[in-house]
């Protein structure tokens, strides 16, 4: 568990590899952040000052970039005409409604593929990973067929069961990770002090914390983020945010401002929830359970 | 405040055995202590007590109860694991609430066993604590306090100490000892450290290889082994064993190693008679029944030759060779000479035993 100090020796090649790591943060810097900055003071503008741009080569020119009324028209205009905050809502339920079911069902799954040991046990495990191997598109159309047939196409459950059916095998293979290092004997503890097994087994969920945390985000990540569903099987009745920004790009007028302010509501509150579940990314909370 | 019956049990992981045929019986308030090295089946039994695992054959009975098909909660134990297996995520006070939080005990009463117990176990200045931020000891104390936090039927140590530093552990053992005694609660320790044993048990059930092999006061155990293997597990240095042959002459039986001859006596002669003993035997001394005085010419029967000594402070262990074999003398600290040295050692026959040489069963 304890870190280790790293002992550097000065070299010149150390000295070289230094500024060039310096070099590659400040590339790496411009390369991310840059477009996210274009994104939100593009979406404050109007349609004229969006396409102010400064010659090629002309750094000095910069400055006409940001030089411009700022106006909120397009947040306004996106939230009643568009309707936005439905879409807002249906990406909300979807990722998060599939992030629920899967840390149930799969820390369940984990938590019995880590304890118990029966004939087979590795070949079920590759085979939970396995149906994650398939790439997406493969499986859409056979998807599509069966939900269309059950009535999910265009409904939250459904785009909520399509999501859970990618995000519960990987669920089950972080979460196993966890639960592995939970010591069993914290367990047996529990079970000699009185508890069931399912309240020895609730007693230990607060040591596998970090691995929910990571599961939920990437889950809600796969989720918010994920048009290929979303246009197939959530179209229509549960349409959600990059759908509906998609959307915005018409044959005759591509809404530059509003897509622009459509991906600010779509990345602030992914920001959020990554600050909100980072605590809970800590590692370490077994620490000093048992005797190691 | 129970009998606790093992009987007939018998217990297999697979197809490997762990525990054969144990029959066991501890009596109500008594401390039982199960002895051996690693591997002897004496933590599968605590465990079978526990329910933790599954009794392959056999019934385990507290008082009259059949307890084999209750789980852990519903038979009244409470264990202190090797591992002290805390809770990481809650603090000391929260840790020993816990069992008793589960059984819907008034909130009052729960603060005022936990204070209680903790005062025992001198760890209530620590109850705010998280056991990340304990010590060793201070951990064990914890795990001990979840245990005594409510009155069980029996407690089960699985070598709880065994972890600490030497001198933790020599103080731990007292204060267990004297812990039991004033709870009066049936208990059952299971440790690989025979001065453990030796120091705290009213009764030990020797194990080796998932066999009994003997039971019996740590006093018994200690003068009265009943095997070769419990004479060389129990004490500290282990028993000397040498291999010897048994001559009869008109004086009586007589013990003839290569490098001395020892006249037994007619009561221990008796009994190797009755027990039909072969001429080659092997017989075991413990360190402290021989004698040793440096020097060529002394007054000690048996002439050695120091290999080694070991002083330990007020005592000291010398390895001394003896007609081709090695025995240790434990004796007062003093001058010896070193390595090569001649010296005399004397055997205490009356403390000598002697065992079949194949199946290793003593005779006395």
């Amino acid at each position: 568990m304890a870190s280790r100090e790293i002992v550097r020796y000065r070299s010149p090649l150390r000295t070289a590899l230094q500024g060039l790591s310096i070099l590659f943060l400040i590339f790496f810097f411009v390369w991310t952040v840059l477009p996210l900055l274009i994104m939100v003071v593009s979406s404050f503008k109007d349609l004229l000052d969006a396409f102010q741009l400064p010659e090629v080569g002309d750094f000095g020119g910069v400055g006409v970039m940001f030089d411009f009324k700022p106006t909120g028209a397009h947040y306004v205009e996106l939230f009643t005409e568009k309707h936005f905050g439905v879409y807002l809502r249906n990406s909300l339920i979807a990722s998060l409604g599939s992030a629920a079911v899967s840390v149930s069902l799969g820390s369940m799954a984990a938590y019995a593929l880590s304890r118990a040991e029966f004939r087979g046990k590795r070949d079920l495990l590759f085979w939970i990973i396995s149906t994650r191997m398939a790439p997406v598109v493969a499986v859409m159309v056979p998807l599509y067929v069966i939900f269309r047939s059950s009535g999910l196409v265009g409904t939250l459950p459904g785009l909520i069961l399509a999501y859970t059916t990618f995000n519960l095998p990987f669920a089950i293979w972080i979460l196993k990770g966890f639960f592995d290092n939970v010591p069993y004997a914290i367990e047996e503890a529990a079970q000699c002090d009185g508890c069931t097994r399912w309240q020895a087994f609730r007693l230990i969920i607060p040591l596998v914390a970090p691995g929910i945390g990571a599961f939920i985000v990437l889950c809600v990540l796969f989720g918010w983020n994920d048009f290929l569903f979303a246009s197939i099987i959530g179209s229509g009745g549960a349409k959600t945010l990059p759908v509906a920004t998609a959307e915005l790009v018409q044959p005759v007028k591509i809404q530059w401002g509003m897509i622009m302010a459509a991906g600010v509501v779509t990345t602030v509150p992914m920001m959020f929830l990554g600050l909100l579940i980072r605590r809970y990314l800590v590692a370490g909370l077994t620490m000093g359970a048992v005797r190691e | 405040m129970a009998t606790v019956t093992i009987s007939d049990v018998w217990k297999y992981y697979g197809k490997t055995m762990a525990v054969k045929e144990l029959n066991l019986e501890i009596k109500n308030n008594e401390f039982m202590c199960i002895l051996g090295p690693s591997g002897c089946g004496k933590s599968s039994t605590l465990r079978m007590l526990a329910g933790l695992e599954f009794i392959s054959s056999g019934d385990i009975y507290f008082d009259d109860v059949r307890v084999n098909d209750l789980p852990p909660r519903d038979r009244d134990i409470a264990m202190v694991f090797e591992n002290y297996a805390l809770y990481p995520h809650k603090t000391v006070y929260e840790n020993m609430a816990n069992p008793l939080k589960l059984r819907r005990t008034p909130k009052d009463e729960i603060e005022r066993r936990v204070r209680r117990a903790a005062e025992i176990l001198e760890i209530d200045p620590l109850l705010g604590r998280k056991p990340v931020e304990l010590s060793g000891g201070q951990k064990q104390r914890t795990a001990i306090g979840r245990a005594i936090v409510r009155e069980p039927k029996v407690f089960l140590f699985d070598e709880p100490i065994a972890h600490l530093d030497a001198k933790l552990r020599s103080h731990m053992r007292g204060e267990l000892k004297h812990l039991q005694r004033d709870l009066e609660t049936t208990t059952v320790y299971v440790t690989h450290d025979q001065l453990e044993g030796m120091s705290m048990a009213d009764r030990i059930a020797v194990m080796h290889e998932g066999v009994l092999q003997q039971l019996g006061t740590p006093e018994e155990i200690y003068n009265r082994p009943s095997n070769e293997f419990v004479a060389g597990f129990v004490g500290e240095p282990p028993m000397n064993f040498l291999d010897c042959t048994l001559e009869q002459s008109n004086v009586g039986l007589t013990v003839v190693h290569s490098g001395f001859r020892l006249a037994l006596s007619d009561q221990q002669a008796s009994l190797l008679t009755a027990g039909s003993a072969e001429a080659n035997v092997r017989i075991g001394i413990r360190p402290d029944n021989l004698a040793i005085e440096p020097g060529a010419d002394g007054t000690l029967e048996v002439p050695g030759e120091i290999f080694v000594t070991e002083p330990l402070g007020g005592d000291m262990i010398v390895e001394v060779t003896v007609g081709g074999d090695r025995v240790m003398v434990k004796t007062k600290i003093g001058p010896m000479g070193g390595p090569g040295d001649p010296c005399r050692i004397g055997f205490d026959v009356d403390k000598l035993h002697v065992f079949d040489i194949n199946t290793g069963v003593a005779y006395f």
